[in-house]
């Protein structure tokens, strides 16, 4: 049975939310739409942050409630953790517009 | 038929509070509004540093927001204090105020001939309102004429899966009876637009919805920076959420999946027709729920994941986490603790009791936490430069 506090919202999702603490090294089983997979967690997850379900290469993106929230800015292993630091959102990038218009 | 105690007003809305609120109309009335607030128990002071020097748009937003909150069904009541001659005037908001039955009046300051005087004018008006309101009762109405503001409040994962479930699940039972609700913070759509405009009544409010989340996208673009800090803010990156997409897809779900009847103007007033309504807002918690309040929402559920002091002078405001850790950390920033249903020890259908029971209480004059502590912030969007 998988982890009840990890929590994958859609099964097209390629990360899950754990609502514990998850130590690095620990080996988690998650429940995807009614198939379970076994993950090994390589970072220590804080209460309420995500996992990558999969290899995530980078400028890839990364779902969860089955819809894009944003690109990996990294490439991202399955049981990373999946955060700011590896993950870009796609709204209210002023900074990007403003390097294309310098670049334009 | 499910009734709640209220007390009715001369244009026919109905309050489940019987406020007298003290409304400055530009700062140089501030000092003058807490102090009398002070002195009258019960006055309700409205202040902010808007009002004076702002071009139109800004002058007709803080104009219909303070109008707003004089004509708000919770409002017995209104003095308006202003300093001298001002762009958003006075008397005009006085005599606005009045058209709708409610006892309303007008200081000015330099008028009163000083700020002793114009003191001594606010607190003798004030005093006699708020007696006037006290000897009012509570009378039966249907819950139909209630309307329920939602907003989040320091989002983290937890919100969207569990409390703002909940909190979606009390507003379409109170949608289902006739009722209407209303959430705002367009900024916090992005990434979610396309499946919320898929909701709208007819193509106009799709397209109105679509056209409104551009817009906020094209301010913040403009900006020429990344708005990650702005959106998410430290607490929700503290809280694991990433992006703004991430924390929109879970604020969305504080709405539940129903129709979408329209979107309105910030602080403009919620129409009566029961169902679903948008305010366009920032996702700014105290200027989007000052905004929520504007337009007449009676209370306002506060969907929150790391808790938050987020609350309203004239809309109680009823606080619900479903983060354990928050509801142990903050508990005075907790109504409603639905922790239980996050991982599934309870229903969701539980935590929308819970929550609708609270709700209830409410409406029939149950106070919050934050009514209790006197916690209650009001910020005016602002949409341009001073002048």
């Amino acid at each position: 049975m998988g982890d009840s506090h990890i929590i994958v919202v859609d099964s097209t999702d390629n990360l899950a939310t754990a609502v514990r603490t998850v130590d690095a090294g620990e080996t988690v089983t998650v429940d995807i739409g009614g198939t379970e997979r076994t993950i090994t967690v390589g970072d220590d997850i804080p209460f309420g942050h995500k996992i990558a379900l999969t290899d995530i290469d980078e400028g890839e993106t990364v779902y969860k409630y089955g819809k894009s929230i944003g690109y990996a800015s990294e490439p991202i292993a399955a049981g990373d953790w999946v955060h700011v630091h590896n993950v870009e959102s796609n709204y209210g990038r002023g900074d990007q517009a403003a390097e294309q218009t310098a670049d334009g | 038929m499910s009734e709640f105690y209220g007390y009715e007003r001369s244009d026919g809305s109905i309050g489940i509070r019987n406020f007298v609120p003290i409304i400055a109309t530009a700062p140089y009335a501030n000092d003058t509004v807490k102090r009398a607030a002070e002195i009258v128990d019960d006055a309700i002071p409205i202040t902010h540093p808007l009002g004076r020097c702002q071009t139109k748009p800004d002058v007709f937003q803080t104009y219909r927001t303070l109008l707003g909150y004089g004509t708000h069904p919770n409002t017995y009541g209104t003095v308006v204090v202003a300093h001298a001659g001002e762009i958003v005037d006075g008397d005009e908001l006085a005599d606005d105020i009045a058209e709708t039955g409610r006892p309303s009046a007008s200081v000015n300051i330099h008028r009163e001939r000083g700020v002793m005087k114009g003191l001594e004018a606010t607190v003798n008006t004030a005093q006699e309102m708020v007696q006037d309101a006290s000897a009012m009762r509570r009378e039966p109405f249907d819950i139909s004429r209630l309307t329920f503001g939602i907003n989040c409040a320091t989002s983290d994962t937890t919100s969207g899966l569990c409390q703002h479930k909940a909190t979606a699940g009390a507003a379409w039972r109170l949608i289902d009876q006739g009722g209407r609700a209303v959430f705002a913070e367009t900024p916090e759509f992005f990434g979610g637009e396309d499946g919320l405009a898929a909701r709208a009544v007819n193509d106009e409010v799709k397209g109105e919805i679509l056209d409104r989340v551009e817009n906020w996208d094209q301010r913040l673009r403009d900006t020429g920076y990344d708005v990650r800090g702005a959106q998410p803010t430290p607490d929700n990156m503290d809280g694991g959420l990433t992006t703004i997409e991430e924390k929109a897809l879970g604020a969305l779900v504080k709405s539940g999946d129903g129709p979408i009847q329209n979107i309105v103007d910030y602080g403009e007033k919620i129409p009566d027709g029961s169902g679903m309504y948008i305010m366009d807002t920032p996702g700014h918690g105290a200027e989007s729920v000052t905004g929520i309040g504007a337009g007449g929402a009676h209370f306002m559920v506060i969907s929150t994941g790391q808790g938050h002091t987020l609350s309203n002078a004239i809309m109680p405001t009823i606080k619900i986490t479903g983060n354990p850790n928050s509801a142990e950390r903050v508990p005075e920033e907790t109504d409603i603790d639905v922790s239980d249903a996050l991982v599934g020890d309870a229903s969701i259908e539980w935590a929308t009791d819970q929550l609708w029971d609270e709700v209830m209480e409410v409406a029939n004059g149950k106070q919050t936490l934050s009514e209790v502590l006197g916690e209650s912030q009001f910020a005016i969007h602002r949409i341009g430069p001073s002048t």
